[in-house]
């Protein structure tokens, strides 16, 4: 999945002024992704969204300093959906060489349950709360 | 996991151009200071945590696109992408043997002989993959990268 382009990037404008850019470029990325990673078997949408999160994780892991407290809880919030994610994907991925080995097909499938149930939760108890106190912060 | 590291003089008021040098050198060198002992399957999390900071250097690449002229940063990058690219294909045979190594001890009998297949397929693909990933860890393919992202670093700050 390719990024979303970030406009009007400016080498000497202030660092700071360039990440308020970045950052709420690949928030929104990740935002207009969620929906349909919501759908249990939506595995190609999962995993473009663990790719948004990763994209998002890093900008705030070389920025955060710039906005404080609240990107920060961002951050280890988005470190936390894409280790969730990753091991979904980590699933979809081993499934198709499990045929034919029926314990560990059902050991892979019951764990993607799992996983996909605690990736709902931690979205739906974190996210809302954690964009807006990063949207906050980026408006500072 | 190792951490990334702090970048020094980091400052967020500085001009975006001087940021990116600064970053890019940084990142650069967390991936050269993970280099020793990629290829040994024995002990994964080395491959692990150069792979991580390579991901790192990608990101902080693409972030700073704007600040670097294009046709150097596309060499650059490109090359950083098949690094990256040549580790996650072991990383993910790695991931893989270690889960079903470790799901082989409680599976049942009859599935035993199977997995035990899976798992040399697996092994296999793995040497494949360190065969791959080999000649790019040579060091003078290291430091050839190492001096094309220096330059480019450079050329950010100017």
């Amino acid at each position: 999945m390719k990024a979303r382009a970030v406009e009007g990037l400016d080498p000497a404008a202030p660092l700071r002024a360039n990440a308020v850019r970045i950052v709420a470029t690949r928030l929104a990325e990740l935002r207009d992704l969620a929906e349909p990673a919501l759908e249990p078997g939506a595995s190609q949408a999962q995993h473009d969204l663990r790719i948004a999160a990763k994209r998002l994780r890093y900008v705030l892991e070389l920025t955060e300093s710039c906005f404080g407290p609240e990107a920060a809880d961002a951050r280890r919030f988005t470190k936390q959906l894409q280790t969730v994610l990753g091991d979904l994907r980590d699933c979809d991925v081993m499934l198709p060489s499990a045929a034919g080995i029926a314990s560990l097909e059902i050991l892979l499938r019951t764990r993607r349950e799992l996983l996909f149930k605690e990736f709902v939760e931690l979205w739906r108890q974190g996210a809302e709360a954690t964009w807006l106190g990063l949207e906050r912060a980026l408006a500072a | 996991m190792a951490r990334a590291r702090e970048v020094p003089g980091f400052d967020c008021g500085e001009a975006f151009g001087a940021a990116a040098a600064r970053i890019v050198a940084v990142r650069a060198e967390e991936v050269f200071a993970h280099a020793d002992g990629v290829l040994d399957v024995e002990d994964p999390e080395r491959l692990h945590d150069m792979r991580v900071a390579t991901r790192r250097l990608r990101a902080a690449l693409e972030i700073c696109e704007p600040c670097f002229p294009p046709k150097r940063h596309r060499k650059a990058l490109k090359r950083v992408k098949r690094l990256a690219d040549a580790l996650g294909e072991r990383r993910d045979r790695d991931v893989e043997i270690a889960f079903l190594e470790s799901f082989a001890g409680d599976a049942p009998d009859r599935d035993r002989a199977a997995l035990a297949a899976r798992i040399e397929v697996l092994r296999e693909e793995q040497r494949r993959a360190n065969e791959a990933l080999a000649p790019r860890l040579k060091p003078k393919r290291l430091r050839k990268l190492r001096r094309r992202l220096r330059k480019l670093a450079r050329a950010a700050e100017s």
